[in-house]
């Protein structure tokens, strides 16, 4: 009987104990009423909305490999879609509109290098000048707004038109600066057609869809300068001989009756 | 042969446990489909059990009657997200213990003992009790006083995870595996908490353990 009583209590049996601690059973009765009242507060009251924010994270977490596998198929199948799509193919390839960047982007922006010569050195008083005398002529669709726009923002220039070179106008300008000085030069000795510019201002305007093939207007100018070259070499031997007589003696009198900027004028053609 | 018995109801859940976890399951799919009423034998089966672990925890029994309703609340609230992937014991004992392990790391520094009576009606309990206060030779209701005291003293001693595994294996019966799926965590880990926590208790409740 000794022995069982000094028998060896652990640590284990000394936790049983705990067991042993009970509330006694009328406890039973209030955790009772008061769960209930619990449960009708519980559903009285509104959840927070953060509650629904996380039933909805733990929903995904617990279907984590379908909803994966949901997102990795609609991305694979958005990106299939996008990179099979024609219209997609052809804006990729597509550049943005020349005319207008061109009609977005003040004038004022031009350098002063790239103005006409004759512009350049005749300054403000010239632009009125060319300006008053634009206002009067009758407007072709191309030279319209050529005298002005160098230096000052046009404010009702068409898009079309805002794709045209600032080098065929500046041309142009001066061309018909040159034709009302000197009208004797502008024939059809000097220039092979009176109206030389008028149809590469408008293959300037009406511009190819497809911008590689645009020509870039340094090119284009120099096609048009070399033009009349060109076509006196093609003609013959003997009329090139008689065109660069007529030619020569014509500039040399522009020389003698010209002022120096008239000079300019003559040399730049 | 005995020690085998031992080692297999740790580790493993008894087919005891796996018949009940059927019945509960029963129980909870009527509640899910709107039989709420039915939500009342889960209250009553496991109310003790349940307030039981959260007082081994708290050692308050005003905290622990709280925590064990509001951890039946919110059963209750989230009843339709019980897959069945577990048992529904061990559903509400993760409820339960997770409660109050954010109740005590809220009130860390505000802990104070209110303790219910151990009941002697439990054939072990009396036997150790006379056991004690016979060696003791002391009056036996302020032993056990005492006892008890220390008993709650030393488990508030240790870290809330060790406290929560020593409650769950040596108060509770769960198995290594349980207490791991409670707790979320490995069955080693367990092991190597409750081997910890043994340690601090026998140090701590050196002068009460008889050779």
């Amino acid at each position: 009987m000794k022995q069982d009583t000094e028998k060896r209590i652990t640590v284990e049996d000394l936790l049983r104990l705990k067991r042993a601690e009970r509330p006694p059973p009328e406890f039973w009765a209030r955790f009772e009423s008061e769960i209930r009242a619990k449960q009708l507060s519980a559903i009285v009251n509104k959840r927070p909305w953060w509650q629904g924010i996380s039933a909805v994270i733990g929903f995904v977490n617990r279907h984590q490999l379908p909803f994966g596998a949901a997102a990795a198929l609609a991305l694979a199948l958005a990106g299939i879609h996008y990179a099979a799509s024609p219209s997609q193919l052809a804006r990729s390839a597509e550049v943005k509109p020349e005319g207008k960047a061109l009609a977005a982007a003040p004038v004022e922006s031009v350098p002063a290098q790239l103005a006409p010569v004759a512009l350049r050195e005749a300054g403000p008083q010239r632009e009125v000048e060319i300006e008053d005398r634009a206002a009067s002529a009758p407007r072709s669709e191309g030279v319209a707004v050529t005298a002005s726009h160098l230096t000052k923002a046009p404010t009702d220039i068409p898009v079309d038109a805002a794709s045209k070179s600032p080098f065929a106008d500046g041309i142009a300008v001066t061309l018909a600066d040159y034709r009302q000085a000197a009208p004797e030069y502008t024939g059809q000795s000097v220039f092979s057609t009176d109206r030389e510019f008028e149809p590469s201002v408008a293959s300037v305007h009406a511009a190819p869809s497809e911008p590689l093939a645009r020509m870039d207007p340094a090119e284009e100018r120099r096609a048009r300068l070399l033009a009349p070259a060109l076509a006196a070499y093609s003609s013959g031997p003997r009329d090139w001989m008689k065109e660069r007589v007529s030619s020569d003696e014509r500039m040399y009198e522009s020389i003698d009756r010209g002022t120096s900027d008239r000079m300019l004028v003559g040399f730049r053609f | 042969m005995n020690a085998s018995k031992t080692l297999e109801k740790t580790l493993v859940a008894s087919p005891e446990r796996k018949l009940e976890a059927d019945a509960d399951l029963d129980i909870v799919r009527k509640v899910q489909a709107g039989d709420v009423a039915a939500f009342d034998r889960l209250i009553l089966k496991y109310r003790e059990r349940v307030l039981g672990i959260i007082y081994n925890m708290t050692s308050n029994r005003e905290d622990a009657a709280d925590l064990a309703q509001d951890a039946f609340i919110k059963a209750f609230q989230s009843i339709n997200r019980f897959q069945g992937q577990a048992s529904f014991f061990t559903w509400l004992y993760r409820i339960a213990v997770n409660s109050t392990v954010t109740h005590l790391r809220k009130n860390r520094l505000r802990s104070f003992f209110s303790l219910e009576s151990i009941r002697e009606d439990d054939p072990v309990s009396k036997e150790l009790i006379d056991a004690l206060t016979d060696r003791a030779g002391v009056n036996r209701d302020s032993f056990v006083r005492e006892l008890q005291e220390k008993l709650n003293d030393a488990m508030q001693k240790l870290s809330i995870n060790h406290r929560t595994v020593v409650t769950l294996f040596e108060i509770d019966g769960l198995s290594h595996q349980e207490i791991a799926e409670v707790m979320d965590c490995s069955v080693g880990t367990v092991r190597s908490r409750l081997h910890y926590a043994k340690q601090l208790l026998q140090a701590e409740l050196q002068p009460y353990l008889l050779k």
